[in-house]
């Protein structure tokens, strides 16, 4: 099992991919696979600040709403082509996280957390009264992604199967990026940041920047997920900037395993199954959602992933 | 006597209506090995954190090679040359002790970069492997930091501290909770270190200190009782009734 | 500018404002014991205002509701407390903020299944129906009452802390679990009892809220939000900061609804924000408590 782990662990971008290539075939339905795939990519952004740097942000809905909404807007109202309001949505929540960041920064600990929850509901209040961009509580509706043309060939994002791919090249882009940002120098400041804020700073890092550019970074990989995410649905709802949607992302980190490259994707997984199983029997599912994250808390706080590692690691 | 490498002048330190450290001026000579001691509740950790930069000073000054430093960050402190240990154990406890060390190393060349991965820079590694050895932890670098003894915690704190090549090595008391064997190596490598630089430490055991440092500075109820050479000290009527007043000293 | 309608809105802010001091008076009083932030406390909100709405609608009786609401509510919360919230104890302060964030998802569900996912209306109680003249105008009589009950409540519970042996317990225990434990105290008992009053006193600011607000599963998910405002505002762990903060939060947005009705929601979090700017700490907060 060992060399498994190591060669997984060395190509870990690889490896995902590897994974969500195959992972439509074993998912009942593609929109569920996509669904998991651009959530798994929200809760991977957020990971990068409550996993690796410690930093437990309520506030990420925020990320994903305005990287749909800013992505959603300049293809409506400012007719861009999908490609160019991709980039405008995250750079867009970037600048939000910038502002965000900086305020939450000055507080540390729990009160960070309630914090960027109350300022990410200030964006959905903003987002919720600018009705003539937004369209208010009906959510922004509408967005329309043509065939796309790459190399003589056309995708047509109505398949969904086809669809999944082309937000799969996206996904895998991102995570290229997020395993270079760990494996670089300031990944190992986000670590020391997470597990000692007081002796980072004692070795020379100055943890305020630190923690500003891990927080901006998270939020423009949550902003491209909300932008890809409006290309998938041709919505964006209110809802996505709600500090529900935050918690649901985080729920996501803890049940996959938070602080893993991989737990993400499982978390998304995971929560969207049980979700898609307990609607089919109850209305109530939020009930299930809840008690098993609740148990995951209580007695598997590394998550499916992390519990899994380390098992193997073990053995 | 040159120009002190670190000068405090007139430190007051209160918190809320408690003053911990009450008008202190202190310098320390370039080059020598000093100590800072006092009874417990003497304002010895206060005026420590406050030397290092944990926290600025209620009023006075804190000037580092001629240089104004107060009020500065805490991390300007490492950058400028002066590193710290704690004296509760602080490390990074789920990282090995050897990428504890390295990325205190990491922190002279690099603390923004986020895309070269950096397994790239062996040097950052090698340096730290050489402080390990230094240390005497060179067999444990592969432990998790929070798996090591406490002996060895304290000597991987001080291996981090010497990461930023510090011209001033401040130590918060760092034989604390160590047994004598482990006492007696933390001594010998106090001794070698200040060969090289300017080292302060906070004690609490007197007899440690007398025997080690070639200046005493003592701190009695957040004021100066008495400052000189060992000898000086151990005949100084003032830190006599002190200790005395409270029983043998450990 | 109409100086009546001004006096009469800030009125309206005041009883506006009580119900967000009771919210963080609970919200503060568990945190400046156990350091846990209930993010359930918005759920314990919902639930009370839910029972309450019930048991008004069943017995017609609004005082006998008042006195089970906050006791019902408690027991859950001791409950919690005890089952789900103290194995988390040094496992790092993330896990019962997660758990309890956890647990307003099964708490509204619960809600939804008992009391249908409508919710529920309540009427003011007859007693304190119609207006008084309040001398720059007419005022209604129930939101007068909310602010006497608030004043009421915060006295009660600033004599318990400030005279009582249980009292000194907490504000000890506040301070340094370890003193509590010095005086003899079992301090999990402690913080047993202090988390129940705690999401007590949400569940009773949701039954005196629930007159004046819908009552269904979901009204207490914007008021976790208010909350944490608040208590941001006011300073974690303060009772001080919780009443003052509470009081402001409700004026700012009173007035501006009046003036400026799109912004009324906006306004409390830009509030925020400013203090976090010019004190990170928040008004009445000490610099220590923030992590």
């Amino acid at each position: 099992m060992k060399p498994f782990i190591a060669l997984v662990t060395r190509h870990r971008v690889l490896a995902v991919i590897a994974f969500l290539l195959v992972f439509p075939l074993i998912m009942p339905y593609s929109a569920l696979a996509v669904n998991v795939l651009i959530f798994g990519l929200f809760a991977v952004g957020l990971n990068v600040l409550f996993g690796y740097t410690g930093l437990l942000s309520f506030g990420h809905a925020a990320f994903l709403g305005v990287g749909g909404y800013l992505t959603g807007i300049s293809m409506l109202s400012f007719g861009l082509p999908w490609w160019l309001a991709l980039p405008i949505g995250v750079i867009a929540s970037a600048l939000v996280g910038l502002v965000m960041g900086w305020l939450a920064i000055r507080t540390r600990g729990i009160y960070f957390s309630m914090v960027t929850l109350a300022l990410a509901q200030c964006v959905y209040f903003i987002f919720y009264k600018a009705e003539r961009w937004t369209g208010g509580e009906n959510g922004l509706r509408g967005i329309k992604v043509e065939p796309v043309q790459m190399g003589g060939l056309t995708f047509d994002l109505l398949n969904p199967l086809t669809k999944y791919y082309f937000i799969l090249a996206f996904v895998a882009l991102a995570l290229w990026f997020v395993s270079r940002l760990l494996a670089s120098p300031f990944g190992a400041v986000m670590e020391t940041i997470r597990e000692n804020e007081k002796r980072a700073a004692a070795c020379g890092f100055d943890v305020a920047r630190s923690k500003l550019l891990a927080f901006v970074l998270s939020a423009a990989i949550c902003g491209l997920a909300g932008g890809l995410r409006a290309l998938h649905l041709s919505i964006v709802p209110i809802d996505s900037l709600h500090y529900l949607t935050s918690g649901q992302a985080i729920m996501m980190c803890l049940l996959g395993g938070m602080g893993t490259f991989f737990g993400p994707f499982v978390g998304a997984a995971a929560f969207l199954l049980i979700e898609e199983g307990a609607t089919n029997f109850t209305s109530h599912w939020q009930l299930v959602t809840g008690v098993v994250f609740i148990v995951f808390v209580l007695f598997f706080p590394k998550g499916i992933w992390g519990s899994l590692l380390e098992r193997m690691k073990r053995s | 006597m040159s120009t002190p490498i670190l000068s405090a002048k007139n430190i007051t330190q209160r918190f809320g209506a408690f003053t911990a450290v009450n008008n202190v001026s202190v310098s320390f000579a370039a080059g020598k090995l000093a100590a800072i001691i006092g009874p417990n509740g003497a304002g010895k950790s206060t005026l420590f954190n406050v030397l290092s930069g944990a926290f600025a000073p209620t009023a006075g000054e804190i000037a580092f090679d001629g240089k104004d430093i107060t009020g500065v960050a805490q991390h300007e402190f490492a950058r400028r040359g002066i590193a710290k240990s704690f004296q509760i154990t602080n490390l990074f406890p789920q990282l090995t002790a050897r990428e504890n060390v390295r990325v205190a190393v990491q922190m002279r060349y690099s603390r923004f970069a986020i895309f070269t991965p950096r397994a790239k820079f062996t040097e950052w590694a090698d340096l730290a492997d050489a402080l390990l050895e230094r240390v005497g932890l060179a067999d444990r670098r592969d432990r998790l930091a929070r798996d090591l003894a406490h002996g060895e915690q304290r000597c991987l704190e001080i291996a981090m501290a010497l990461a930023c090549e510090p011209k001033l090595l401040l130590l918060d008391e760092p034989t604390a909770g160590m047994s004598p064997e482990e006492t007696m190596v933390m001594m010998q490598l106090i001794r070698a270190l200040a060969n090289e630089r300017t080292v302060i430490l906070v004690e609490h055991k007197m007899k440690l200190v007398m025997g080690l440092c070639e200046r005493i500075i003592v701190l009695h109820h957040g004021e100066l009782l008495a400052e000189g050479t060992p000898d000086e000290i151990r005949s100084n009527a003032d830190v006599k009734r002190v200790y005395l007043g409270q029983g043998p000293s450990k | 500018m109409d100086i009546n309608l001004f006096l009469l809105q800030l009125v309206t802010g005041l009883a506006l404002g009580s119900v967000f001091v009771l919210l963080a008076l609970g919200l503060s009083l568990i945190f400046g014991m156990l350091t846990v932030v209930n993010f359930a406390h918005g759920a314990y909100f919902m639930v009370g205002a839910s029972i309450g709405a019930y048991l008004y609608g069943l017995t017609g009786q609004f005082w006998l509701s008042v006195v089970i609401v906050p006791i019902a509510v408690g027991v859950m919360g001791l409950l919690t407390e005890r089952f789900l919230v103290r194995p988390l104890y040094g496992r790092g302060i993330d896990y019962p903020l997660l758990l309890t964030f956890g647990l307003s998802y099964v708490l509204v569900e619960c809600v939804r299944i008992v009391f249908g996912i409508d919710g529920l209306q309540m009427g003011t109680p007859a007693s304190l129906r119609g207006a008084v003249n309040i001398g720059v105008g007419q005022f209604p009589l129930y939101r007068l009452f909310l602010i006497v009950a608030t004043a009421l409540i915060v006295v009660a519970l600033w004599l318990v802390i400030e005279k009582t042996r249980f009292g000194l317990i907490i504000r000890a225990g506040a301070r340094d679990p370890e003193i509590v434990r010095i005086l003899g105290v079992d301090i999990s008992k402690v913080w047993l009892i202090v988390f129940a009053i705690g999401t007590g006193i949400a569940g009773l600011s949701g039954i005196l809220a629930a007159p004046i607000r819908a009552v269904n599963p979901e009204m207490g998910i914007p008021v976790l939000a208010e909350s944490f405002v608040v208590t941001v505002i006011g300073g974690m762990g303060s009772l001080v900061g919780a009443v003052v903060a509470g009081l402001l939060v409700g004026v700012v947005y009173s007035l501006t609804s009046l003036y400026a009705p799109d912004y009324a929601e906006m306004s409390i979090f830009a509030l925020m924000a400013l203090v976090l700017l010019v004190r990170p700490q928040g008004l009445f907060g000490r610099a220590g408590l923030m992590s």
